[in-house]
């Protein structure tokens, strides 16, 4: 046998299709704006004001990830690091904030403002943003630094408790073996909140998203609309791989702890305080706009939520298809990007993840459009496919990231055991590399499942007419339908959402069951 | 095992493209309709025409949140290659958008005859049909009476200081109602209009029914909204007045509905059939009784609560005038909404 052709084949034919299907269509785009005639016009339109508007939203956004940040560590300490009671219960309720459209989220906290105050003054400000934003992605911040705080070395945490109180271990030695981590909450956060337009919008807030959305939506500028989001990609780009140089090797958000048992603080009597901060956060987080969606579907009666059942009836299915694809898709991606990022050091597709990542949903559904809007990829556009494509470019970040943390995890040694033993690739992963990393596998699906299940970003651009889908039909019914029809359709998406995450855990259960690994 | 590694590399490549593939379906009888026409009201009517001829349809809604130009930006997107081939509008406005694009093809409909022609676009690049009216609803427990604005020109009254909203002047109809404005009363007179409005503290909220949620909930007196938001916050909430303004003025903007087919290499027959369709005196009935829209056919059964365009004062405006109007305004307007 010769030297292969192609070294990793499998990698090859993956980045190849990722490059061809996600990156191209951006691409394009970008370049059909920098090479239509007027683009020198454009960036001379791009002045002063562009400027002090993406300052103004990059300092909103560094004010939300900061207090997401801060209050993932407190939350995260409590759930991860202390015998609080209802603690698995806590780790899963907390994060469902994530699942839920931030719009909705922004109609819920004002309408339940209202109820109680006839005048909101100041409620159509930069606090209603940072508050709704802040609930959630606080949940994000507490998956990660939980992840981190659970995987610091116990014995470190003890050398240091013997010579020092816990004051000083938590500042000087937690906190800083925890720093890529707080890194990564903060910039995740903060590209998360600046790339956001609708609750902005709803608020009536100018900032660099609505700005772009305007230029798309009310002048029909692409081009200025695109340049604008150019730069918010670069901005994001730069985080990034700002945020990749920081951390290094550093191991976090992954979802296990490969058997090592984490330190648990019991503060006795303290506990307690931990329990409230904890009923607090969720009363505000989730309990308070939960209950104002309740109250709005059955202030009249069942029979809105009946009719809301029976208008989402038939996207189910379609949904939970694609969902499912959605998530085994990224999956796919993601862990071909993580294993050979991490294992073979080949991090082209990893850093193509990166860049599409930064892309604004609506920014990418409009290049998505562009590229395969054309007679002989009519197959993708008029079907699923484009759907799928849109999930892939979005979500694939999300898994590449959890996965490459926990297979940074894995001892290399055990890999390079089995390869002298001449064990092939294909059953190094299958009997190495899976089961070690599972429950981040887990993870992945089911956060992607659930972001894929509620995409409405994207999907909503280039979603195959007749279509029905559940957050296209929930948005779309929602322009001048009462209230509590909206809320009881937003509330069977969450009760449908807890339902899947369920399904979901007792199928991981039964997963772990055959793979005969103990977690 | 050489068949395993094969395999490996090809499942996961026919899978994408059973993915791919699965869109291509047999169309011969489905037509594609984009439409900006909220999806509660639109879509009961598109599904009487698919019960009555059997033509499938595939629509595409806009939603609140994109500000309902969601299905226009994807048409434009799509301009190179059009999927759609009916498009249904809210509103004139996006539809002369598309006409200046060159994307429209002409059509004279045998339905829109009782019509009157300012409804219609002299090439016949679309018709309008159902029409709103600009009007105001107030909260009946914060104005008496005798305090309920009767000109737009009232609601810079100190007495409404802080009081009135009005939807996003970027978006939707309110950006049709201030260019109808600016064309009928001239520049100077608008603009002078708009710096005592923004003086007196004017709410801007995100859109008619974000105007029409505060009114209910009485955050502000009155706004300014279409007749379709009014009856449904009449519906609502029972503390809910109509008025519509300048009645003894310059009249009060009526918008029609528009349907328009989209150019593309063949043009279905299917969709000069559903055109003919919404342009009928039945639709219009219908769309009178689900949204209070007013049908522009004479003689045309309606919702008890639907007035008659007879007996409202129609602001004289052109609608491709105006349409180019905002064109010229937006920039002021996109200034006046910022400071």
């Amino acid at each position: 046998m010769g030297r292969k052709l192609i070294k990793h084949p499998g990698y090859t034919i993956i980045l190849v299709l990722y490059l061809f299907f996600v990156v191209f269509p951006v691409l394009n785009s970008i370049w059909l704006t920098v090479t239509n005639g007027h683009f020198i016009e454009i960036v001379k339109t791009v002045g002063q004001d562009t400027i002090l508007l993406l300052l103004k939203s990059s300092g909103l956004s560094a004010i939300i990830a900061i207090i997401s940040t801060l209050a993932g560590i407190v939350l995260g300490f409590i759930i991860y690091k202390t015998p609080v009671r209802f603690g698995k219960i806590f780790k899963i309720t907390i994060l469902l904030p994530l699942f839920i459209s931030p719009y909705i989220l922004a109609v819920a906290w004002k309408d339940l403002l209202l109820l109680f105050f006839d005048k909101i003054y100041g409620i159509n400000s930069f606090f209603a943003i940072v508050l709704i934003h802040s609930t959630i992605y606080i949940p994000l911040s507490i998956l990660i630094i939980g992840s981190a705080l659970v995987n610091v070395s116990r014995e470190s945490e003890e050398s240091a408790l013997m010579i020092a109180g816990f004051k000083k271990m938590f500042f000087r030695i937690l906190l800083p073996l925890i720093k890529p981590a707080i890194l990564t909450s903060l910039v995740l956060v903060f590209i998360f909140s600046i790339s956001e337009f609708s609750v902005p919008a709803y608020f009536g807030v100018r900032v660099f998203t609505t700005e772009i959305f305007t230029q798309f939506s009310a002048f029909y500028n692409y081009n200025l609309a695109m340049l604008q989001s150019t730069l918010l990609i670069i901005i994001c780009i730069l985080l990034l791989l700002s945020e990749r140089k920081y951390i290094a090797d550093s191991p976090f958000l992954s979802i296990s702890t490969r058997g090592k048992s984490t330190k648990i603080y019991d503060f006795k009597n303290l506990n307690r305080l931990g329990l409230l901060i904890l009923i607090f956060s969720l009363l505000v987080m989730i309990i308070l706009p939960l209950l104002e969606l309740i109250y709005q579907s059955f202030e009249k009666g069942t029979g809105q939520f009946t009719k809301a059942f029976n208008l989402l009836l038939p996207t189910f299915e379609n949904s939970l298809f694609l969902a499912f694809i959605g998530a085994i898709s990224t999956l796919i991606i993601g862990f071909v990007a993580a294993y050979f990022s991490e294992v073979y050091r080949k991090k082209n597709l990893d850093s193509l993840i990166l860049f599409v990542f930064a892309v604004p949903s609506i920014v990418l559904g409009i290049a998505l459009i562009k590229f395969y809007n054309r007679p002989f990829l009519s197959g993708i556009y008029s079907g699923f496919g484009i759907i799928i494509i849109g999930y892939i470019a979005k979500y694939g970040f999300i898994s590449a990231k959890l996965m490459g943390n926990a297979i940074k995890q894995i001892p290399s040694s055990l890999n390079e055991v089995a390869k002298i033993q001449g064990i092939g690739s294909i059953k190094r992963i299958s009997f190495i590399t899976i089961p070690l990393i599972l429950p981040a596998i887990f993870a992945s699906f089911i956060i992607n499942f659930l972001f894929c299940l509620g995409d409405l970003g994207t999907t909503i651009i280039v979603y195959p007419p007749g279509a029905e889908i559940m957050p296209i039909k929930i948005f779309t019914i929602m322009a001048n339908a009462p209230e509590s029809l909206t809320g009881s359709m937003v509330l069977i998406v969450f009760l449908f959402t807890i339902l899947i995450i369920l399904i979901l855990f007792i199928i991981f259960k039964k997963i772990v069951v055959f793979y005969n690994v103990d977690y | 095992m050489k068949t395993m590694s094969i395999l490996k590399y090809i499942i996961p490549v026919l899978i994408f493209f059973l993915l791919i593939f699965s869109g291509c379906k047999d169309d011969s009888n489905s037509l594609v309709v984009y439409t900006t026409v909220d999806q509660v009201f639109s879509e009961p009517v598109l599904k009487k025409f698919e019960s009555l001829t059997g033509i499938k349809i595939k629509a595409v809604y806009d939603t609140e949140e994109t500000k309902s130009t969601g299905v226009l930006n994807r048409l434009l997107a799509e301009k190179s290659n059009p999927q759609c081939d009916v498009f249904w509008s809210g509103d004139p406005m996006r539809t002369v958008v598309l006409e200046n694009e060159g994307m429209l093809y002409p059509y004279i409909s045998r339905s829109a005859k009782g019509i009157n022609d300012e409804f219609k676009d002299k090439y016949h690049l679309w018709t309008g049909f159902s029409a709103r009216a600009r009007v105001l609803i107030y909260n009946k427990n914060l104005l008496k009476p005798e305090d309920i604005p009767q000109s737009i020109f009232d609601l810079v009254s100190e007495k409404y200081k802080g009081k009135v909203a009005i939807a996003n002047p970027l978006f939707g109809t309110t950006t049709y109602h201030l260019a109808a404005l600016f064309s009928v009363v001239g520049d100077e007179r608008a603009k002078e209009f708009l710096k005592d409005l923004k003086n007196n503290k004017v709410v801007i909220a995100t859109s008619n029914g974000d105007v029409k949620k505060r009114v209910i909930k009485a955050e502000v007196f009155c706004g300014l909204t279409d007749t379709d938001d009014a009856f449904e916050a009449i519906k609502e909430g029972e503390n809910i007045g109509i008025v519509f303004l300048d009645r003894k003025g310059i009249g009060s903007l009526i918008i029609p509905n528009t349907v328009s087919l989209i150019k593309k290499k063949k043009i279905s027959n299917n969709a000069k059939i559903l055109m003919d369709f919404l342009l009928s005196k039945q639709t219009e009935s219908e769309l009178s009784y689900s949204c209070a829209q007013m049908p522009l056919h004479k003689g045309v059964k309606t919702a008890k609560n639907v007035p008659s365009l007879d007996k409202i004062k129609p602001m004289k405006i052109d609608y491709i005038a105006t349409a180019k109007k905002l064109k010229g305004i937006q920039n002021y307007l996109k200034k006046w909404v910022e400071n």
